[in-house]
């Protein structure tokens, strides 16, 4: 387990570097920051003092080089625009995201497993159809459409919720939260909906097609020849079962709903990362691209691990060298 | 008739009991699956009696609805699906009229089932899995329930009962979860135990000891059995009365014995003259095939001679030379080696032309790898394959190919091995459009000979695998592996999975093919009875190593080696007067074949105890004792010879 795990770590340490390599070099290739950042009246002398002060007169390897040595000192640059630095700004903006991408999902598991096992249960009752077709909807519907139309209809015409931004926040630990007033979860409520629709689907199927795998398993049926209720049987013997695949997407969603919350965040004017990345990319601030690149690999190979460990804590025959127990 | 009928039970069980009535008592019982809104029925107006105490075997084939007679007593058929008429009761209930909540206190608790695999939850631990019960039925507490476990893994003689109660499915063999299984049936003491095929699933050494524990228990708990095989030789084994079935019907119920002496249905007796007995081609060094019954008429086809030996004193077909198949087990950060499976070690043996040589054991002696380096299928350390003459390592791309003509092969299972998406016809011709010039017309005619080879009609040819029976897709599968006209044909279990008459059938096959042909074998099996049948020599093979190999009747009737005498007595007597009456086999795990990265193989010897069967002897015990017996064996055969 230890060995594994420490071996999991080295391979996350790997593809940091490679990241940082593609990174730097994506972000030279998109555009020149100095364009943006120099006013045109600017003259020569000024722009070369510029260009100096923000290293972007030295070559590619060496700005990548002092790049690494800052990073390893938990440097990841300062913004060219809030001129503060890079990973102080994004993690001001992490909390919003946060606790938006864990609403999102805790809506999208408290809906998507039990209507994914009644789905499962009764395949032929017609509100198992009426689930399965709404799943498609969720699944095909775009996120940008259906949260407009929840801010039509919820905030424009029947006024229940505000269209957007953060609302109260309240001050734990020095970040700022929402969701501990009541003000901010009727904020919070909209856009967690909005990207839990997609998310929702998902796992409902998921959840289904695992539950038509299961029941038909002799364990099951040995289960029901032990005389078990039918409630112990479906909670206790299939749903473990069910949920072994259903727990490697929830953490995948969980991460790209984190990094990728970019559209949902624009539309109802959510203060989140994703807002951030966009506008951080309009003006080419590369420190807060790259920074914020670092963070979501960081994210995501953390995610996996956790993921990993919760599989096998949920399968026994897996173990965490990848290997299926004998 | 009836008469015997009435009395035989009596005997075996001289303890009072009510006999007007039974403790399980199934009437005009028809159970029909809806399938594309229409209701089939699955079980035709099916009646049996079990008494207190009794074991009665339910035998039939698959589709025969004997498993689905079991469920039905119980219930467990999806209610949306299946329906059940007639009239079960059991200890004076009517079970057909039991509410869902009533019916559920009964299972597991008056009456507990068990199923071909052990069929436990893969992701909980044994302990939780056998305390549910007790907590369910019985009202105990988790402590009472953890000590409870105790006891009754005890009871099924899983050793160190205490440490298994946090092992996991996945870390138990086969047969110790069929103990688990068993244990978990009796928490509740039932008066009824249903075995679906407990034993199917498990090697013949692993069988006889559940089979003996099932037996043991019975007697002391003092609870009816309901025994579901497809097995003659279990049903001798273990019961006192009989009942046949035959495509959803009962054709035939009986007490054991009556059934194995006068059975009346013509179906019974086609069962019967189809099992394979051990010990019955003591006197014949050929294969034979079985007499065949018609099942509707019962006229009975006798066996046909084989007439072709193979000839001892030609080159080997295919000879094997120290073959050594070993599977690296990789562990740690760097994925070094931590250890070595041992798959197949130092294994030598000929095939010569127009001869079968079977290679027998457990599951896990290495048989099929050894077959899968001569496919060249897994790669081998050390040792030499020599096909036809020529090595195999060092063929050219041509000489490879038309190795790969000569050597075929037939799996376990037919419908895996055939492409669900292409018709017979198409998987036949393919071997043929790649490997010959043969035109479009030649290879469908080709295909239509292949087909009337294993005796299937020509039509059949356009005809998805999914329409075919398993016994049709098997000679299929002979068939493709036939379009090439290999000189050897490697059947890994080959019929193992088939139903007894089947199997016969498909022997039967396999020996004409053999006859008119002039095929050679590599016959691979488990199944000691079947292989007495088909075999010339014969090849012993546990933990990865051959411990005895020699001609058939030597082997057979002379078993050398303490590991061959074990697989043989472990093999159940279809005869329900020569029933075993203790333990034959001792209570023991199949060991293990990976060792340590520097483990070295121990080089063994093979003694010589008979002209041409050779037994392994690795220890200075064996060694005195095979000598000895070597020199009995000799001993034994001058008096014979000089007596013809």
């Amino acid at each position: 387990m230890l060995a594994s795990l420490l071996h999991r770590v080295f391979q996350a340490a790997l593809i940091l570097v490679a990241m940082t390599v593609i990174v730097f070099i994506g972000v030279n290739v998109i555009g020149n920051p100095v364009d943006i950042l120099i006013s045109p009246q600017a003259d020569q002398a000024e722009r070369a003092r510029i260009i100096a002060e923000l290293g972007l007169d030295q070559p590619l390897w060496r700005q990548y080089l002092a790049f690494v040595s800052n990073a390893l000192q938990g440097d990841l640059g300062t913004s060219y625009i809030f001129n503060q630095p890079a990973l102080e700004v994004i993690l001001q903006r992490l909390p919003a995201t946060l606790e938006l991408a864990v609403f999102a999902m805790l809506i999208a598991i408290l809906l998507g497993i039990p209507l994914g096992l009644y789905a499962g249960l009764r395949p032929e009752s017609p509100i198992s159809r009426t689930i399965m077709a709404g799943s498609i909807l969720g699944f095909s519907l775009p996120t940008f459409w259906v949260g407009m139309l929840l801010i039509m209809v919820f905030a424009v015409q029947l006024g229940w919720l505000p269209n957007g931004g953060r609302g109260e926040t309240v001050t734990v630990l020095g970040t700022q939260w929402s969701f501990l007033t009541v003000n901010g979860l009727t904020h919070l409520f909209l856009p967690a909906l909005n990207l839990a629709l997609f998310k929702t689907s998902l796992i409902l199927r998921l959840t289904r097609a695992g539950v038509r795998e299961v029941m038909p398993q002799n364990y099951i049926r040995l289960a029901r020849a032990k005389g078990l209720s039918n409630r112990r049987i479906i909670f206790v013997h299939a749903l473990k079962n069910v949920l072994i695949p259903v727990v490697t997407v929830v953490g995948l969603e969980f991460g790209s709903v984190i990094a990728f919350s970019v559209v949902t965040e624009t539309i109802f004017a959510w203060p989140g990362m994703g807002k951030l990345i966009i506008d951080s990319i309009n003006v080419l601030d590369r420190p807060i691209i790259v920074a914020y690149l670092m963070i979501i690999v960081v994210l995501f190979v953390v995610i996996n691990l956790v993921v990993d460990v919760a599989y096998t804590l949920l399968d026994p025959r897996v173990r965490l060298d990848g290997t299926k127990g004998a | 008739m009836t008469g015997q009928r009435m009395e035989a039970p009596l005997q075996t069980n001289e303890e009072g009991r009510d006999m007007a009535a039974p403790l399980l008592s199934i009437r005009n019982l028809t159970t029909s699956f809806r399938n594309d809104g229409q209701w089939s029925p699955v079980v035709r107006d099916v009646s049996f009696d079990i008494r207190a105490r009794e074991t009665l075997a339910v035998v039939g084939e698959s589709g025969s609805g004997k498993s689905v007679t079991a469920m039905s007593v119980l219930r467990l058929l999806p209610p949306a699906s299946s329906r059940i008429e007639g009239r079960i009761t059991f200890d004076g209930k009517d079970l057909t009229a039991l509410s869902d909540e009533a019916m559920r206190a009964i299972r597991g608790n008056d009456i507990a089932m068990i199923f071909q695999e052990a069929s436990l939850n893969p992701v909980y631990k044994i302990g939780f899995q056998l305390a549910e019960v007790l907590v369910e039925h019985r009202a105990m507490s988790q402590t009472e329930a953890q000590a409870e476990s105790v006891r009754l893994l005890d009871r099924v003689r899983i050793p160190s009962a205490k440490n298994r109660l946090d092992a996991y499915p996945h870390n138990l063999s086969g047969g110790m979860r069929q103990r688990v299984a068993i244990a978990m049936a009796l928490a509740c003491q039932p008066k009824l135990l249903i075995a679906d095929e407990p034993t199917t699933a498990l090697d013949v050494t692993i069988q006889a000891q559940i089979i003996e524990l099932i037996k043991t228990l019975q007697q002391e708990d003092g609870m009816s059995v309901l025994f579901i095989t497809h097995d003659m030789g279990v049903v001798a084994e273990v019961s006192d009365r009989t009942v046949v079935m035959y495509r959803g019907e009962l054709v035939e119920a009986d007490t054991t014995a009556e059934i194995f002496s006068r059975a009346s249905h013509p179906y019974t007796r086609a069962l019967l003259a189809s099992i394979p007995h051990l010990g019955s081609m003591r006197d014949r060094d050929a294969p034979l095939s079985f007499p065949l019954v018609d099942h509707q008429t019962g006229a009975v086809s006798e066996p046909k001679e084989t007439v072709a030996r193979p000839n001892q004193q030609a080159e080997p077909l295919l000879a094997v030379r120290g073959l050594k198949v070993r599977f690296n087990i990789r562990s740690g950060i760097l994925g070094g080696v931590s250890g070595r499976v041992h798959a197949v070690e130092d294994v030598s043996f000929d095939v010569k032309p127009g001869e079968t040589l079977s290679l027998v054991g457990e599951s896990g002696c290495g048989k099929s790898t050894t077959a899968r380096a001569i496919m060249g299928l897994a790669k081998y350390e050390d040792g030499g394959i020599t096909f036809n003459g020529k090595p195999l390592a060092g063929l050219t791309g041509q000489e490879q190919l038309a190795r790969k003509r000569d050597v075929q092969m037939v799996f376990q299972d037919p419908f895996a091995s055939l492409n669900p998406r292409m018709t017979v016809g198409q998987a036949l011709s393919e071997p043929l459009a790649f490997h010959t010039s043969l035109s479009r017309a030649g290879i469908r005619a080709r295909v239509y000979e292949l087909l009337e080879g294993v005796g299937l009609h020509p039509d059949m040819a356009s005809r998805y695998p999914h329409q075919f029976s398993g016994g049709q897709l098997q000679r299929i599968a002979i068939a493709r592996a036939l379009a090439l006209e290999p000189k050897l044909l490697i059947a890994d279990e080959a019929v193992s999975a088939l139903d007894v008459s089947v199997k016969a059938q498909i022997v039967n096959l396999m020996i004409e093919l053999q006859e008119r042909l002039g095929l050679s074998y590599l016959f691979i099996s488990h199944d000691m009875a079947v292989v007495e049948r088909v075999s010339h020599r014969v090849a012993v093979m546990y933990l990865g190593e051959i411990v005895e190999i020699g001609p058939r009747q030597a082997v057979f009737g002379n078993p050398a080696h303490p590991y061959t005498r074990e697989l043989m007595s472990a093999v159940p007597v279809p005869d329900p007067q020569r029933r075993a009456t203790e333990t034959r086999v001792p209570a023991r795990e199949l060991r293990s074949p990976i060792r340590a990265p520097d483990f070295q193989a121990p080089k063994r010897m093979m003694l010589e105890v008979g002209p041409g069967h050779f037994a392994q002897a690795d220890s200075d015990g064996i060694v005195t004792q095979l000598t000895s017996l070597a020199e009995t064996a000799a001993q034994t055969r001058q008096p014979r010879l000089a007596a013809e």
